[in-house]
């Protein structure tokens, strides 16, 4: 991508102000997307991504120059831009950078790029053709495809100078049933950091489609969720989403690091009921959310959050690291050179515990049981989160009763971790698109079936 | 780039459209120049600069579209993208295809407000800045730190250039500036948000920002949640435009006619009350999304898209037009220079009513009045209408408001949220935003609470 003299050169003009640590990041990103829509391939995108970030800091402060002109004299003009916002820092002394490929655990099989986009659109065709058999109330399929393979290069003042490729493949297939008066609908959004091999191993586009076209006819057929407060048992997989929104925002330094979460300054205490282990796991090979490198070059990591109930452990990213006089724990993240990356989750779990699933709802009195969830949203301040039900059951007397639609479910972090009095044995995990402050990223969300003993239950 | 180097690669890319067989072929390129400043307890906490942008291929063999798209504008970025286009026009099965639009005869003229903002420094846009953060925390003593304060600007130009020779440039420039307090009394937490947009940087008035930021989290301080039932509900004009931009997709007659919309075949028919007119204006002045052009190059033009209720038209592009046997609305959108043409609103709005929220709540007597949705990603599905969302607000007792609410859901369905709106409020403000919506009382809800 660029000589390490060139980024050097462009270290040196960034700290030339006064900069205590200055950071290049160097992007050529190739995607590919297919979308078919209603059995019709209706657009094929390719899109090539291309820019750099010069980063600087000056002790907690941060600037953040970006650009797409990528020769000599576009990264000289990004740093002496980021240059020019310092004043009076105490600077740093260059140390020689030190060239390297990240380690990359897991082999690419088949680069999305080898493979034409013929052979991509049949599994599309697959899967809108076992969505459609499921039931004549099906009247639409989308099914989209998305391979991207990002070659970035990190380079910094402390001797980095790391290069990486990161491959990814999804498919996401989203089902509409109707009656005629009233729509509803029912996804599924598979994806792994592999290449187009995904296909062989873990993701059959038929199985896609069934599932999101028997989603989306139960719930045409599902009365609504009643409301109010009630226990409420969450499925595996994309259950998780549960952690992810009510804790795991919370423990990245971009909230804890100005006091701005409820989790501040909390280490080692009980946050969670016992029963609660919680880990963000950059490391597992080919999962969607794991990395080789950060985003600013630091080697992934395993972390523990929350151990038996009780925090271990923050997501920390250089900058947060500064403010909260913490090390970075490799979890600098960011969509792409667009953004200065901070604090994120990787691949964020609840880790196996010692439940029965079926226990949880035989005991569960009257509640729900929502089998597969939505996205979410949290305000780290407060605490705050809600998220939707895409699939929920409604549980009378230990047994599901019915199917219901349009639930979603409210609380606060701290209060719903400690009222999970049930996790089950088997933990899987799920694909979804986090967006925060440095954009939207690839993380895994997982956990084992759990009960949270009550939980406002939001429907009609 | 600059322009001359743009004007030559575009030149350059569609003269080899050409000779490599595409029928007909349209370049549509974006580019941003930006400027933010955050600041958290008084010190600069971030600081960006950016000038980036993109530029996207579609074109036609054998009648059918293709696309691709770049932001490398190197020696292999014409060859990929004419390569792109082409492998994904032989890809394309749509029933109806796009095409290449030559262009109107004329196109309206945008009074463009006149921006001062090249001429602020970026010392000046930090002074603003630590204006707001002060004005936020002096309000109160519970008030001592922010979720963050910010203040950006930005300009932008967009270029839509085809084989017909139609060349389009439209410029913009923009300022944003928001506060987002917290407020601590005792063991309870609350955030406000406040945010201000415009072309000048005078139109941020930072005493007012932080100041309304601070008293919006105050306000909700000791909020608790009403007992779950139905209730008379009036949407605040953040919460209703909130939900009028989510569901925003189901006026768009490319989702009709996918059966993603429950509005395909309902022109003419009443699906709203009397009390609703929804605007889609591409040429109000200082709208921030004012366009003399849609993404494909038609002229764009003002519309009611329900008049007094009554569904008067969806929003089109040509395609979705010639498919129905109607004009276009002007209405294909570009969501960034990579990517299909779409279908959506600009400025979109319900036309304000005459009496204020003040009047509204006066009549309702009691009810709930809501400021605040949030989840609209996961809490509301754009395709059945069906929304439940966290919701914040404060209880309406004897036509006043009363004590905050927070910790509850409203839940609802937006097609039949249309019909049960009996009056809209005069208080409408984009701030910065294109889809909006003054407050209304939206009838009776359900509200799951305590």
């Amino acid at each position: 991508m660029i000589h390490p003299s060139l980024a050097q050169e462009v270290l040196a003009k960034a700290t030339a102000t006064g900069g205590d640590f200055a950071e290049i990041f160097l992007e050529d990103s190739r995607s590919h997307s297919l979308l078919l829509k209603s059995g019709h391939m209706d657009s094929v995108n390719s899109l090539r991504s291309h820019g750099a970030g010069v980063r600087v800091f000056n002790g907690t402060s941060a600037v953040y120059v970006y650009t797409n002109d990528t020769s000599r004299e576009g990264l000289i003009a990004c740093a002496q831009k980021a240059a020019a916002a310092v004043t009076e820092g105490k600077g740093c002394a260059p140390i020689p950078l030190n060239p390297s490929d990240a380690r990359r655990p897991e082999e690419i099989r088949v680069l999305p790029g080898d493979v034409t986009a013929a052979r991509k659109a049949e599994k599309l065709r697959a899967a809108d053709a076992a969505a459609r058999a499921v039931s004549g109330e099906i009247v639409q399929v989308n099914a989209r495809y998305s391979d991207t393979v990002q070659d970035v290069l990190i380079a910094n003042t402390e001797g980095t100078f790391v290069t990486d490729r990161r491959v990814y493949t999804r498919l996401a297939c989203t089902a509409v049933a109707s009656d005629g008066t009233e729509n509803q609908s029912g996804s599924t959004n598979p994806g792994a950091s592999m290449g187009f091999e995904l296909f062989d191993s873990r993701v059959d586009p038929e199985a896609c489609g069934k599932l999101a076209a028997n989603q989306a006819v139960t719930m045409l057929h599902a009365p609504v969720c009643p409301a109010g407060v009630y226990p409420v048992v969450i499925d595996n997989g994309f259950g998780g989403v549960i952690f992810h929104e009510a804790c795991g925002h919370s423990l990245e330094a971009t909230s804890v690091a100005y006091g701005i979460s409820e989790f501040s300054g909390r280490l080692g205490e009980m946050i969670a009921a016992p029963c609660v282990t919680a880990i963000d796991d950059g490391t597992i090979p080919n999962e969607w959310g794991s990395e080789h490198v950060d985003d600013e070059g630091m080697p992934t990591t395993r972390l523990v959050l929350i151990e038996n109930g009780k925090l271990v452990g923050y997501m920390i990213d250089k900058l947060g690291g500064r403010r909260m006089g913490m090390a970075p724990t490799g979890s600098g993240r960011r969509e792409s050179y667009q953004w200065a990356p901070t604090s994120r989750m990787r691949n964020t779990y609840i880790a196996a515990g010692k439940d029965d699933e079926a226990e949880m709802i035989a005991t569960m009195g009257e509640g729900l049981y929502a089998k597969a969830m939505g996205g979410g949203s949290v305000n780290p301040a407060t605490g705050e989160f809600n998220f939707a039900v895409n699939e929920g059951y409604w549980v009378k007397d230990g047994k599901i009763v019915h199917p219901v639609r349009g639930a979603s479910l409210i609380g606060r972090g701290s209060e719903v971790l400690l009222r999970i009095d049930r996790v089950g044995r088997d933990m899987r995990m799920a694909q979804g698109m986090c967006g925060s402050m440095s954009g939207s990223i690839p993380v895994n969300v997982g956990q084992p079936m759990i009960r949270v003993s009550s939980l406002t239950v939001g429907g009609r | 780039m600059d322009r001359v180097q743009m004007d030559s690669f575009i030149d350059r890319l569609l003269a080899a459209a050409k000779e490599a067989g595409l029928e007909t072929a349209e370049v549509y390129y974006t580019e941003a120049e930006a400027f933010s400043v955050g600041l958290m307890k008084g010190e600069v906490d971030s600081y960006e600069v950016s000038t980036s942008g993109g530029l996207g291929l579609r074109g036609t063999v054998d009648g059918r579209m293709g696309y691709a798209a770049t932001e490398a504008y190197d020696e292999d970025a014409i060859a990929q993208l004419i390569e792109g286009v082409k492998e994904s026009a032989a890809l394309n099965e749509a029933q109806e295809q796009d095409t290449i639009f030559a262009g109107d005869a004329v196109y309206p003229e945008i009074g463009k407000p006149e921006s001062d903002l090249a001429a602020w420094s970026a010392e000046k846009k930090i002074a603003l800045a630590h204006e707001i953060e002060q004005a936020a925390l002096s309000r109160d003593s519970r008030v001592s730190q922010t979720q963050g304060v910010s203040v950006s600007t930005s300009r932008g130009v967009r270029i839509l250039r085809n084989s017909y020779g139609l060349n389009l440039r439209r410029e913009g420039e923009v300022c944003v500036a928001y506060a987002s307090p917290i407020a601590r009394e005792g063991e309870d937490t609350s955030t406000g948000f406040k945010i201000a947009a415009g072309y000048r940087l005078g139109d941020v008035k930072p005493a007012e920002l932080g100041a309304g930021a601070a008293d919006d989290a105050l306000a909700m301080l000791h909020a608790k949640p009403v007992p779950s039932g139905d209730y008379r509900v009036i949407l605040r004009r953040e919460a209703m435009g909130d939900l009028l931009a989510t569901f925003s997709g189901v006026f768009s007659a490319e989702n009709a006619q996918q059966k993603l919309s429950l509005l395909a075949g309902r022109e003419g028919e009443k699906i709203a009350s009397d009390a609703v007119t929804l605007m889609d204006d591409p040429l109000l002045p200082g709208g921030f999304a004012s366009t003399p052009f849609d993404g494909e190059g038609s002229a764009s033009r003002t519309k009611a898209v329900i008049d007094a209720g009554t569904l008067t038209t969806l929003l089109h592009s040509r395609k979705t037009a010639k498919k129905q046997g109607v004009e276009t609305t002007g209405n294909a959108l570009r969501a960034g220079y990579a990517g299909a043409v779409r279908v959506g609103p600009t400025n979109f709005f319900i036309r304000p009513g005459e009496k204020t929220l003040e009047q509204l709540m006066a009549e309702m007597g009691d009810g709930l009045v809501i400021t605040d949705v949030s989840g609209l990603h996961a809490g509301a599905n754009p395709i059945s209408g069906d929304f439940s969302l966290l919701s914040k607000g404060f209880v309406i007792r004897d036509g006043k408001q009363a004590e905050p609410v927070e910790q509850v859901t409203v839940a609802g369905n937006f097609y039949a949220l249309l019909k049960s709106i009996r009056a809209v409020a005069d208080d409408l403000r984009f701030d910065g935003r294109s889809i909006a919506s003054p407050s209304v009382d939206a009838g009776v809800m359900k509200v799951s609470g305590k």
